[in-house]
């Protein structure tokens, strides 16, 4: 029955209904494994109709809602299946932490999106932190896989350059050094997540037992999830507050801007040659265009000022002069003369 | 019993209640159309190059300070985080309890902007916005209101102005940067600034986008969209939280010799606890800051914890200094209902006192 021409409630039935079976199965302990969930695959064909029609704002979102939607279930799904009633809740756990540890082991060596089951998904979080940087590098031509370049590569570039072509050769190599450099210091960040996410599985049977002790329970899969969100952001907070990790990051930054440096630098000479404006040039205009503009400034304020003070000479009255000297010689020029020393006066004291 | 008790038939429920949630609610998100943000009326008084100076309109029942208020927002994201919805708006709640206030908004810098300096920004614009504020209330002093980076333009202001400066507010400010819980600080330790700067030139919103969110990279990438799904069949708590999205991703680019001082000066060097910060031609001493200073912070404040803020404490020769601190993050302290009703109320409270 279709209530909106946004959402139908049809597949919603049918995949009630698989899970009704399911259970019924469970209920019955025939031990086979459910069939794949068509819950997925049906949110998938509905916002395929829909995506189309959709602002970019919007799709952004509701991609990002189905993404977590999917990951929290398939979560409750795995510890659903696990738990299952009559087994002993730690051995279960401890069953349960260990296949998402190796399929943490398993992800590493595989590149984010090829982790596909729920476990992967699971620790497919713990990608985060490079894809968020991978995105943000993204726009330089670098590639984060080649992390172990040959040795005998960086020898070949120690080589110094030879001819005609010395400095511009030069150029290359550095540009080339600068781009290996940056893939260790990627590599190394890489690999100082590599062991948090079996940290963070272990924290998470910590929080389950605490939890346990309290006479508490994990009665949903939006609680899971939640308690494994914590248990992530617990253990990354304590080891990217360490020293190791400040100094990984820095080099990290410092690598990626070594390699941009050298790149712009090499795109200034391009453009140099063909008689166009370089980022240096423009940099340095810019620079003192702004010294300019301090400076004119500096200049207007002290004019405004003078002009403040001038104004206020001029509504102060004129003192009357005592009859003797009313005759005396050229009062007004002396008067005028008097007036602007008196106005230049505080300004040329200013230290503005 | 075991600690898990999810049930098929529970995790149906609960995935057939997301579904629902989100199929449903999906109509709403494809209508909310223009997020609108900012909502008190307010009269550009004063432009210089991309800086606004504006004064908010006052209810024209409420008796107001005669000493006018300036707040000085962060260059980092935008300053409508203060007067985000009608319901949640310091701003408004500032008019409401009688305060004058004025708001600097410094736009979006881009690479003609690369040169300027804190002078520029300290000495320059905040000092000018200040002599517009005093020129039209004809007073030599005003009240003034700084929030996180703002707050720290404020304190280094008020130390080389002393003279112009009534009463200071500072909010969720660091005053010492290096802290052992600040991940900001720890993460920026060993990043060469002169040579990203160099390479960068502006420092894109993007890049800073990317650092606010790795401070906890779990609960912003992921956990907050699942949350969004419980608010998407209410249109007004979903334009709610659309809001805050579009805040938190609307992010300027920082001009870049700006940016290299205030990092090295600020987060490296620790310049407010260990001295040596030069702004233009001035020293900046926090001795100097002789007037009362209302110092608020956030206890649950992850990017600026409340630490960092209370170092101010004992740092100023103001003989007048107050501490307000409030439960709440660095967000929460201006958009949560809490915060209407604790934060922004004992603020003008302390001002009118301080003014009376």
């Amino acid at each position: 029955m279709t209530e909106s021409p946004f959402w139908n409630d049809d597949w919603m039935a049918v995949q009630q209904k698989y899970w009704r079976n399911w259970n019924e199965m469970s209920r019955k302990a025939m031990g086979l494994e459910p069939p794949k969930s068509p819950w997925e695959n049906a949110m998938d064909h509905w916002w395929q109709a829909l995506a189309p029609s959709a602002p970019n704002s919007s799709r952004e979102f509701v991609e990002k809602m189905m993404q977590q939607g999917k990951l929290f279930f398939q979560m409750g799904d795995q510890f659903s299946r696990n738990m299952t009633e009559g087994k002993d809740w730690q051995d279960a756990l401890n069953q349960t932490l260990e296949k998402m540890q190796n399929a943490f082991a398993a992800g590493a060596e595989q590149s984010a999106g090829a982790a596909e089951s729920g476990f992967n998904q699971m620790m497919a979080f713990w990608q985060n932190p490079m894809n968020s940087w991978r995105k943000l590098a993204g726009n330089l031509p670098l590639n984060h896989d080649m992390a172990n370049m040959p040795n005998l590569f960086e020898q070949i570039l120690n080589a110094p350059g030879l001819g005609y072509t010395r400095e511009t050769e030069e150029r290359y190599k550095q540009l080339m050094q600068a781009g290996l450099h940056y893939q260790k210091a990627f590599a190394a960040y890489t690999h100082f997540f590599s062991d948090l996410g079996t940290a963070s599985a272990q924290r998470m049977k910590d929080k389950v037992t605490g939890l346990k002790e309290q006479g508490g329970a994990i009665d949903s899969a939006r609680k899971l999830y939640d308690l494994w969100v914590a248990a992530c952001e617990e253990v990354y907070a304590e080891h990217t507050m360490t020293a190791e990790y400040a100094k990984i990051h820095g080099e990290l930054v410092n690598a990626l801007m070594a390699f941009k440096k050298v790149w712009n630098e090499l795109l200034d000479y391009r453009l140099g040659l063909l008689n166009m404006p370089t980022q240096r040039e423009i940099r340095t205009l810019q620079c003192r265009l702004q010294e300019s503009r301090r400076e004119l400034r500096n200049l207007s304020g002290d004019v405004d000022r003078l002009k403040e003070q001038i104004a206020e000479l001029a509504k102060q009255p004129t003192a009357t002069p005592p009859a003797a000297e009313t005759t005396a010689a050229p009062k007004p020029r002396k008067a005028s003369t008097s007036r602007r020393k008196a106005a230049s006066k505080p300004t040329s004291a200013d230290p503005s | 019993m075991q600690p898990f008790n999810i049930r098929p038939d529970q995790l149906a429920q609960e995935m057939g209640d997301y579904s629902r949630k989100l199929g449903k609610g999906v109509q709403n998100l494809m209508n909310a159309g223009e997020i609108d943000a900012g909502v008190t009326p307010r009269v550009a008084i004063h432009h210089e190059d991309k800086l606004t100076l504006y004064r908010y309109e006052a209810p024209s029942d409420v008796v107001q300070n005669r000493t006018p208020l300036l707040i000085v927002y962060a260059l980092v994201n935008r300053p409508y985080m203060t007067d985000i919805q009608e319901d949640r708006s310091t701003i408004r709640n500032l008019l409401a309890h009688g305060q004058d206030v004025y708001l600097i908004d410094w736009g979006y810098p881009d690479d003609a902007d690369l040169a300027l300096t804190l002078d520029d920004y300290i000495n320059g614009y905040i000092d000018r916005c200040v002599d517009v504020i005093c020129k039209r209330h004809n007073l030599d002093k005003i009240n003034v209101l700084g929030i996180c980076q703002g707050g720290s333009f404020s304190l280094c202001y008020t130390a080389m102005h002393q003279d112009k400066v009534k009463n200071l507010v500072t909010m969720v400010t660091p005053v010492d940067f290096q802290t052992p819980d600040n991940m900001l600080s720890t993460w920026v330790r060993h990043i060469d600034v002169d040579q990203l700067v160099d390479t960068m030139g502006n420092i894109p919103g993007e890049m800073l986008n990317w650092t606010f969110l790795s401070l906890k990279p779990f609960a912003l990438t992921g956990q907050k969209y699942l949350g969004m799904v419980d608010v998407l069949e209410d249109e007004g708590k979903l334009k709610n939280f659309l809001r805050m999205e579009k805040w938190i991703f609307d992010s300027p680019d920082q001009a870049g010799e700006t940016f290299r001082q205030f990092i090295k000066d600020f987060y490296q060097k620790n310049g407010f606890v260990q001295g040596g910060i030069q702004i233009g031609e001035r020293s900046v001493d926090l001795k100097n800051i002789t007037c009362p200073v209302l110092n608020v912070f956030a206890e649950q404040d992850h990017l600026v914890p409340p630490n960092a803020s209370k170092a101010l404490n004992g740092l100023t020769n103001s003989r007048d200094y107050t501490e307000l601190s409030f439960s709440g993050g660095h967000i929460g302290i201006y958009v949560s209902g809490k915060a209407q009703k604790q934060v922004t109320p004992a603020i003008s409270d302390w001002l009118d006192k301080q003014t009376d």
